[in-house]
């Protein structure tokens, strides 16, 4: 609570700082109140928490850990913005402001106790999003992207809200532990209602989250929107969804596993090719990125088949893992981008002889989303993996593996352009905010696929 | 008097919608569509939920359906520029409108008149309880709608302004 009160001061507080004119306060007052919110957060932790409000808020481990790898992300990329949204326009002070509120509504998300906080979380978020997305207006690829994001998010939160209506209709309630109450003392006379309203939810949340059949906005939302916002769209954003997913299906909808699971079987399997197989045929990097973004929304989804206390820290490592690998590409794109104008896989030749510490980290990510040894990823991907053989999917795994080696293909390829592709190009212009960011993502990746244990075995 | 003039205005709602499916204009569907939507308005009133009444007059009349009317008046939609539906959309027309013949046939089946709704509490949708609910129990989800109010404000000058630097 505590967090989310200083989450939305601080987004007033920066909008105030816009409207006199403190350009050089914003990046410094934003650092600082991030900061402190994810103290307070993580001050929670193991604090006992009740459900607050007359059950709308259940600030416990689960969401404290998800909101400090959030507002952590966001600190990481918001470094990165340092000179960037003064290219786009002036109101730069906005821009940070929404992405606060956005954080807002990703605590508000991640903390629910009941369905109404978990709509009005989502949309906070989602508005936030749409506003972010069209950001440079005079770009058609921005104005088609918040468009696009805007009229699917529409619609997928008709999906949600139906979805809610029809479980409310069927217990009575929207909190949680009531619904979790009304499914276990009727384990045979379920109404339909209740089937029909988690089926919409499972689309609603699937749309949010990106995973095929509902991922069609995806790639051309991320590849329209300004690259950082990508970055926080494709970490942040994609973490919250999925910790929003985990929660409900963890508490209320567990018993009722074989229902659910067809449905998101099929789900997961064909976000997994879908996402692989078409980043095998991008030339784009940043379009490779969307998709490979697709793809580890199916490896999340793992976490979910095979729902138990472990899938919580599952999903938690290879959230961290994949966030801070992704900060780390897409950190690197926009300087890339900002020196050739492009983001194709060939603005990458020979990047290695001129800026070795960048290619070194770039290509540290990029084992890292591939789920190489000895980096964060191949620990996220262990951990879904045994969490899904614990409950015998033998043959989801076979296919999953299948999808990670098509993945190190892809993967490898901006790696190799990096090193052994020469090309005449001046060194690519750093300031130390970005060598801070990536020295300590990359820092990151390493230590936790060294030495996992750091996260590992929070829950 | 009440169920008769129950029976007049859900006749004049199917009536309305009817209209706004078999008009030619889209301009007249969506006016077709704005009455339908007032005798939904009437239909609330009659079940003593004041509340709906008023947002689904305020709302959906009000706003939606007036911007829904701009738009299409905007677009300039009109029988000439209609595009003209192939063979293959009217034969999947056909069998998507008897799929849901045959639901409806067989939903009736099932039919039988049920007793008149009696309300338990005859204040169920008044302003004033839904009032004590949201600054009781939904106090906090209430609160915490000021914060997608603020976004989308904010947002939405930002969206609209007019850069006055252009790089």
């Amino acid at each position: 609570m505590n967090t989310l009160i200083t989450l939305s001061i601080l987004a007033i507080v920066v909008l105030y700082l816009g409207l006199f004119k403190a350009k050089k306060a914003l990046l410094p007052v934003t650092m600082f109140g991030l900061a402190a919110a994810l103290g307070l957060a993580v001050i929670e932790w193991n604090s006992n928490a009740v459900p607050i409000y007359s059950g709308m808020m259940l600030f416990d481990n689960f969401a404290v850990a998800f909101s400090s790898i959030c507002i952590f992300s966001s600190m990481l990329i918001l470094l990165v913005s340092k000179d960037y949204f003064e290219r786009i326009s002036e109101h730069v002070a906005e821009y940070y402001a929404i992405i606060i509120f956005a954080l807002a509504g990703i605590v508000v998300m991640v903390s629910y106790h009941n369905l109404s906080m978990l709509f009005i979380g989502i949309e906070i978020m989602s508005l936030s999003l749409y506003i972010l997305a069209g950001i440079r207006k005079k770009n058609f690829a921005s104005n088609e992207a918040a468009l696009k994001y805007f009229l699917m998010g529409a619609f997928s939160t008709g999906f949600l809200l139906f979805g809610i209506t029809l479980l409310y209709g069927a217990t009575g309630s929207f909190d949680l532990l009531e619904i979790k109450q009304y499914v276990i003392s009727n384990p045979t006379i379920i109404s339909p209602l209740f089937y029909g309203g988690l089926l919409l939810l499972i689309i609603g949340l699937g749309f949010k989250v990106g995973v095929a059949p509902f991922h069609f906005w995806a790639p051309d939302v991320y590849e329209g929107s300004p690259t950082l916002i990508t970055a926080f769209m494709s970490t942040v954003v994609k973490t919250a969804g999925f910790a929003a997913f985990l929660r409900i299906f963890l508490i209320c909808f567990a018993p009722l596993h074989d229902f659910w699971m067809p449905p998101l079987l099929v789900m997961t399997v064909a976000t997994l090719f879908i996402g692989n197989i078409t980043a095998l045929y991008q030339h784009s990097f940043k379009r490779m990125l969307t998709y490979s973004s697709v793809s580890h929304a199916g490896y999340m989804m793992f976490a979910i088949i095979a729902l138990g206390t472990a899938s919580v820290n599952a999903v938690f490592v290879y959230a961290t893992a994949y966030s801070i690998a992704s900060i780390i590409a897409f950190a690197v794109l926009i300087l890339v981008k900002r020196q050739t104008g492009s983001d194709s896989f060939d603005s990458f030749n020979g990047l290695a002889k001129r800026n070795p510490f960048m290619a070194f980290t770039l290509t540290v990510a990029m084992l890292s989303l591939a789920g190489i040894p000895l980096t964060a990823g191949f620990i996220g991907k262990f951990m879904m993996f045994s969490s899904a053989l614990s409950e015998y999917h033998i043959w989801l795994i076979v296919l999953a593996v299948v999808n990670a080696v098509i993945g190190i293909f892809y993967y490898l390829r901006v790696v190799v352009a990096m090193y052994f592709k020469d090309a005449e190009r001046s060194i690519v212009a750093e300031s130390p905010f970005f060598k801070v960011v990536l020295a300590l993502s990359a820092i990151i990746t390493i230590i936790l696929g060294i030495y996992p244990g750091v996260i590992s075995n929070l829950f | 008097m009440s169920i008769s003039l129950f029976y007049l205005i859900a006749f004049l709602s199917i009536f309305f919608s009817v209209m706004v499916i078999f008009s030619k204009n889209p301009i007249h569907s969506v006016l077709y569509l704005i009455i339908t939507f007032f005798t939904f308005t009437i239909h609330y009133i009659l079940l003593n939920a004041q509340f709906l009444a008023i947002v689904n007059f305020i709302v959906y009349m009000g706003a939606i359906m007036v911007l829904f009317l701009f738009l299409l008046m905007l677009l300039n939609l009109n029988e000439d520029s209609e595009p003209m539906k192939s063979n293959l959309l009217k034969i999947a027309g056909v069998i998507a409108g008897m799929s849901l013949l045959i639901t409806l046939v067989g939903s009736l089946k099932s039919l039988h008149i049920s007793d008149p709704v009696i309300l338990q509490t005859q204040d169920l949708g008044l302003v004033k309880n839904l009032g004590k609910v949201l600054f009781s129990e939904f106090l906090l989800p209430f609160e915490v709608s000021s914060i997608l109010l603020l976004v989308a404000m904010v947002g939405a000058v930002l969206l609209a302004k007019k850069d006055t630097k252009r790089i």
